[in-house]
């Protein structure tokens, strides 16, 4: 904007138009209309900047994850941890194998004591077999977990000395920061009491000796466990009862099952080297394609977004099932069906429904809805439902059932334009030629609004998964993959989300910590889903123009 | 809108499928729509009833003035005389004094937030929305000029265009993020009001540009061009022919970004909101005080009471209490704003 692009055509200016600009070329070389246009665009450029600020300001916090978490995982693998937890494997699968024994005595004693009538006794005597090869089997892990119970204390250990002497040494470098600033007097002090810290160096490699000195008592463990196992899978006990026969019959296929795995686990624990360094690209899957988020533990952290991302995503569709039929239906009726005087009152209605603040919702879902849900899951009438009854008042449907009422204002104001954009003249040939009401909305009205539908269902979804309070306060908070095992109940289990950790957690995390930058991490996910979802829409709606031409 | 078309049946004499099916798709249609309303509906039933009752009283005054007046309070539960007696923190500290004897060895049940009022919280969110909402009017309405008056369209305005669509899509969370990224600790604010105003404004600005901007546009062009032709610069121009004329329609978008302001938690949750502070926001010892400290708020306040203390039969009240205060209040902001816009759209068709 310099003067020189308000060059007048004439080849040479007339005196008096010169002295004029000059006398109004006051502010920093610009005309006074100028300089307004010029205030004006600055401040319209704000928005770029807040985008450009957000982008910057979320990417720079959660950047550093990446490196922290390295020397996270890096510490897990040093100090033996990874090692161990290759152990615990097998202990935990074992486990697993023997609650489903357990179920299955649970299950013969109730068939014994209720369906038959035989008192406690007689069926405990009835399952005494089982009971000895329960037993026999339960003992067989028992090397397993002495060794395990070994190794995690000597890794807890030598982990629990590594953080203290870490902390020590931000200590001392603290100490040794103030130096610089304070007085003479104070500084040699501060430098005694830097120089006093003992800082333990840890040498990994001795640390972890012991523990790898044991591979071949593990060695033995495994080959004992495995023949032990292999004997119990051909001697497998008896039911009398043909369902429970055929329940017991699939275990020894899990047997196998596990010794696969429990050979695969060895192989792993032969082949694994604690000096492997940890690649970035390492740090980075084990955020984006990690199964755990568990933080502040005393044995490992792990920063997976999985639960969190699918805890939001399983929200967020069931939400839009239920937005989308409603959203679209009340803008198809109101703009199609509707007489004049319900379109004045519907329309603002459902777009005064947009005005109730999530927290109130959430605090309804609390206080209301999930309890009123969980009573009707406990009526015996409808225990055919899959998931009935509810065990949490809080669920992953409370959250969705509000959601998709603040979903649906979104939904319907967009699709209502969009169908009212269709030209009218479609609407009035296919009327002409004979077409009802109905199969003119189906056929020409909807389908030529289709694309706007569609963008408008994508901005429902972007503000669905960005909702926070509503899963905050109403989707049970559990950190846990939905567990798919459970049929169409999935959609009852508690869950958390990527916004729900970040309310909950921000305010109690260390600042710096690599738990805060997992935290912006997970910030950056939401930021680029909204980012991706409204691309996506805006290319739905540009493609839409063109094809109404 | 079509015409109704329910012409008699007997003169086609029986409906056809056709018919059968349409009448059928229609009822379903007008069930959902009308099942949405009162799933709408039943929310402010239940909290207008079980709040009301929290608010409103059955004596004069007829409003419960002190929950409206008063800071949050512990509450004090004990037996006397076999009488269950229920007091607030200051009330039972004169009590206890008063009655030393008889309180002594007495069993008293403490619950947090559970007596006084939400003044506080009231004051707070006034404050938030009033400086966030000035911010952003100022920003907004000024960028909006730029973008009906000045812009022509290149790559600039193309990507300003853009930049705005994608901070509308901004999830609330992350513009919270981003405030107690940049403001609370990079630019060391501290949690404070200038933090949630900054943090609010910029998450309600590209709602005021778009609704401006569409303020801006509703102007005929006849009234730019009559200005222009009688020589007016084009600063004049719009200051006098385009600026009173689209001003209504600015502020009645903005009412409604003020709803949408006084709804939000997710912002504030770390950037400006305390669970609880005993001095009100006045008290301060200097003016740059003011603007650095963090202050209570009503949404805040119902997500603390709703989920963070332990539930029990005495934090019912304080619940639907601030919840009625602040649904009625952004709903009534709403409503006005709503239905200034109806009128508005009647009044201003050139």
């Amino acid at each position: 904007m310099s003067l020189a692009s308000h060059n007048p055509t004439t080849a040479r200016p007339s005196t008096s138009a010169v002295l004029l600009r000059q006398r109004r070329g006051w502010f920093f070389g610009l005309t006074g209309d100028q300089f307004v246009k010029f205030v004006f665009q600055s401040n319209a450029a704000i928005s770029i900047v807040i985008l450009g600020l957000i982008t910057f300001t979320i990417f720079r916090d959660a950047v550093g994850f990446i490196p922290m978490n390295r020397q996270n995982l890096e510490i897990y693998r040093q100090a033996g941890l990874e090692f161990t937890d290759l152990m615990r494997l097998s202990v935990t699968e074992h486990s697993t194998l023997v609650r489903y024994l357990s179920t299955l005595r649970q299950q013969e004693v109730g068939r014994l004591t209720q369906g038959l009538g035989l008192s406690a006794a007689a069926a405990n005597q009835q399952l005494a077999v089982f009971d000895a090869y329960t037993e026999r089997f339960t003992g067989a892990i028992a090397a397993h977990e002495a060794l395990l119970s070994t190794m995690t204390d000597r890794c807890a250990s030598v982990k629990e000395r590594f953080t203290v002497a870490e902390d020590m040494r931000q200590a001392k470098q603290t100490l040794l920061n103030g130096m610089r600033q304070a007085p003479p007097a104070r500084a040699a002090s501060l430098k005694q009491a830097a120089e006093a810290m003992q800082i333990e160096v840890i040498d990994f490699k001795a640390e972890v000796a012991p523990l790898l000195a044991l591979r071949p008592a593990v060695v033995a463990a495994n080959a004992a466990l495995v023949t032990e196992l292999r004997q119990l899978s051909a001697q497998l006990p008896s039911f009398a009862d043909a369902a429970s026969q055929a329940r017991l019959a699939k275990f020894p296929g899990y047997l196998t099952q596990y010794l696969a795995e429990l050979e695969t686990t060895a192989q792993r624990m032969a082949a694994w080297d604690q000096a492997k360094p940890v690649g970035v690209f390492e740090s980075l899957n084990a955020f984006a394609f990690g199964r755990d988020w568990i933080t502040a533990s005393f044995w490992q952290d792990w920063y997976g977004i999985i639960p969190l991302l699918t805890g939001s995503l399983l929200i967020a569709f069931m939400a839009l099932l239920i937005a989308i039929p409603l959203g679209v239906a009340a803008a198809m009726y109101v703009n199609q069906l509707a007489g004049p005087m319900e379109q004045r009152i519907i329309k603002p209605y459902i777009e005064f429904i947009s005005a109730i603040p999530s927290v109130v919702l959430g605090f309804f879902g609390i206080a209301m809805l999930g309890e009123t849900l969980r009573r009707l899951s406990q009526m015996p009438a409808l225990h055919w439902v899959p998931g009935f009854p509810i065990a949490e008042r809080l669920n992953a449907t409370t959250a969705a059932c509000l959601l998709a009422l603040m979903a649906i204002p979104t939904i319907f104001s967009l699709a209502e334009d969009a169908i009212n954009n269709v030209p009218r003249a479609f609407k009035e040939a296919s009327l002409a030629l004979g077409a009802t009401r109905l199969q003119t909305m189906i056929q020409i009205t909807v389908p030529a609004a289709l694309s706007g539908i569609m963008a408008a269902i994508l901005l429902g979804f972007g503000r669905v998964v960005g909702e926070t309070m509503v899963v905050l306060l109403c989707a049970g908070n559990r950190i846990e993959i939905p567990n798919v095992g459970a049929g169409l109940g999935v959609i009852f289990q508690p869950v958390h989300t990527m916004t729900g950790i970040i309310a909950q957690e921000m305010g109690e995390v260390v600042r710096d910590s690599i738990h805060y930058r997992a935290l912006f991490m997970v910030g950056v996910v939401l930021f680029l889903i909204s980012l991706l979802v409204n691309w996506l829409a805006q290319k739905i709606v540009r493609r839409y123009r063109i094809s109404i031409g | 809108m079509s015409a109704p078309t329910n012409t008699p049946s007997s003169l086609f004499g029986r409906p056809t499928l056709a018919k059968r099916v349409e009448q059928g798709v229609l009822w379903l249609l007008r069930l959902s729509t009308y099942f949405v309303l009162v799933c709408a509906a039943f929310i402010f039933i239940d909290i207008g009833w079980k709040g009301g009752s929290v608010i409103f009283k059955t004596s004069a005054p007829f409003i419960n003035v002190p929950f409206l007046t008063e800071a949050p309070e512990t509450l004090n539960v004990f037996v006397r005389d076999g009488q269950k007696i229920t007091m607030g923190d200051r009330a039972f500290r004169q009590y206890k004094a008063a009655h030393e004897q008889q309180m002594k060895g007495a069993k008293v049940e403490t619950y947090v937030y559970s007596a006084g009022g939400i003044f506080p919280n009231i004051v707070g969110t006034i404050l938030l929305v009033a400086g966030a909402i000035f911010i952003a009017l100022v920003l907004g309405v000024l960028s909006a000029i730029y973008l009906s008056e000045y812009a022509t369209d290149g790559a600039f305005i193309r990507f300003l265009r853009l930049s705005i669509v994608n901070l509308a899509g901004v999830p609330s969370i992350v513009y919270g993020l981003f405030g107690f990224g940049l403001f609370v600790i990079a630019l060391n604010f501290g949690v404070s009001l200038i933090a949630g105003w900054l943090t609010m404004a910029f998450m309600v600005l590209p709602i005021i540009i778009t609704a401006s901007e569409e303020a801006l546009k509703a102007v005929p062009k006849g009234y730019r061009e009559g200005s222009l032709a009688l020589g007016a610069t084009k600063f004049q121009t719009i200051m006098s022919n385009v600026l009173p004329y689209a001003l209504p329609g600015i502020l009645t978008s903005s009412v409604l970004s003020i709803a949408r302001v006084a709804g939000e938690t997710a912002p504030i949750m770390f950037t400006a909101a305390f669970v609880m502070r005993d001095e009100l926001p006045w008290q301060v010892q200097k003016w740059t005080d003011f603007i650095f400290q963090g202050v209570m708020a009503l949404p805040y306040h119902i997500y603390v009471v709703a989920s963070k203390i332990p539930q029990n039969e005495y934090t019912r009240d304080v619940q639907y209490g601030t919840a009625f205060v602040f649904l009625f209040t952004v709903a009534a902001i709403a409503m006005t704003a709503i239905l200034l816009r109806q009128r508005l759209r009647k009044k201003y068709q050139w």
